[in-house]
C-alpha cells in the first residue's frame, strides 16, 4: 500500500559527476512508488529530474568536482515537486523557456529544457544561496502504480 | 556504458549497456563510430535493449553516430527502445530521424531495403 496522505522530504546532494545519476534515478522511482504514483508518471518525474541533474552537472557546475548539485525531492499526496540546485553561474533561462522553435534535427545539443518541459507538469527556474535552482512539478497520476 | 559490436550480413550492431549520458561515453561512441567508417562499416544499429535511460547529452551522442554514417554514405538505426526511450524520442522529434525497429531482423533488413 503506498503513501497517499502524507508529505515527505528527500535531500540528495551528489558531486558534480554523472555516474551519480543512477542513484538519484533509484531514490525518485522508489519513493514515486511510494506515494502511488503511475508508472506513466514515475518514468516522467524520473526522466525530467535525471535532465535536470544533468544540467547542472554539466552546464551549471561544469563538472568541478569542488561543486555540488543539491536535489530536494518533495512528495504529498497527490504529486511529486523537486529543487535541482547548482553553483553555477546560471543562463538566461527566460529566454531559453520562451523559445518556441525546436533544434535544428542534426544538432547535437538544446533538447534539455525541451525533455524537462514535456516530462512535467510545471517547470520554472530561480537563484537562490548562490547558485540556480530548477524546479519541477508533477501530478501523480490516476491509474496507481501497476504491480 | 559498456559497448559490444557483432555483425550481421553488412549491418553492425552495437550493444549498448548502461545509460547514455554523455561524458566518457561520448569519446568512446565517437572512437568506435570512427574505427567502424575506417573500415568501411557504416551501416549500424544501435541495440538499446539494456539502456535503461538517456538523457540529451545521451541523444547529442546518437546524433553524432547518426551525422558520422550519414556522411559516410550508410545509416543508423535503433532497436528495442524501451518505451520510456521511446516517448523521449518522441518529444524531441528524433523519431523522425532514428528508424526505430522491435527486432533484430527487421533493423537488419532495413538496409538491404534502403539500398
Amino acid at each position: 500500500m503506498g503513501k497517499t496522505d502524507s508529505v515527505e522530504q528527500m535531500i540528495l546532494n551528489i558531486p558534480s559527476d554523472l555516474k551519480y545519476l543512477g542513484a538519484v534515478d533509484a531514490a525518485i522511482q522508489d519513493l514515486a512508488r511510494e506515494f502511488s504514483f503511475s508508472s506513466d508518471a514515475i518514468n516522467d518525474v524520473s526522466t525530467a529530474l535525471i535532465e535536470a541533474c544533468s544540467n547542472a552537472i554539466e552546464h551549471g557546475n561544469r563538472f568541478d568536482p569542488a561543486k555540488r548539485v543539491v536535489v530536494t525531492l518533495r512528495f504529498n499526496g497527490q504529486s511529486f515537486t523537486a529543487c535541482v540546485k547548482d553553483e553555477g553561474p546560471g543562463f538566461n533561462f527566460q529566454a531559453a523557456l520562451d523559445e518556441k522553435s525546436p533544434p535544428d534535427p542534426m544538432s547535437e545539443r538544446g533538447r534539455g529544457l525541451m525533455i524537462m518541459k514535456a516530462f512535467t507538469d510545471r517547470l520554472s527556474f530561480r537563484y537562490a544561496d548562490g547558485g540556480l535552482c530548477v524546479e519541477l512539478a508533477k501530478h501523480r497520476g490516476d491509474d496507481g502504480p501497476e504491480e | 556504458m559498456k559497448i559490444t559490436q557483432r555483425e550481421i550480413g553488412n549491418a553492425v550492431i552495437l550493444d549498448l549497456n548502461g545509460k547514455l549520458t554523455g561524458g566518457p561515453d561520448a569519446d568512446t561512441f565517437r572512437e568506435v563510430f570512427k574505427s567502424l567508417i575506417d573500415q568501411g562499416k557504416k551501416n549500424v544499429v544501435v541495440n538499446l535493449e539494456k539502456v535503461s535511460w538517456i538523457n540529451s547529452t545521451g541523444l547529442g551522442i546518437l546524433i553524432s553516430g547518426y551525422t558520422s554514417v550519414r556522411r559516410a554514405g550508410g545509416d543508423l538505426v535503433v532497436m528495442h527502445a524501451s518505451d520510456r526511450i521511446e516517448s523521449i524520442l518522441y518529444v524531441t522529434k528524433l523519431n523522425l530521424l532514428f528508424k526505430s525497429f522491435e527486432s533484430e531482423e527487421e533493423a537488419v533488413k532495413s538496409f538491404t531495403l534502403a539500398s
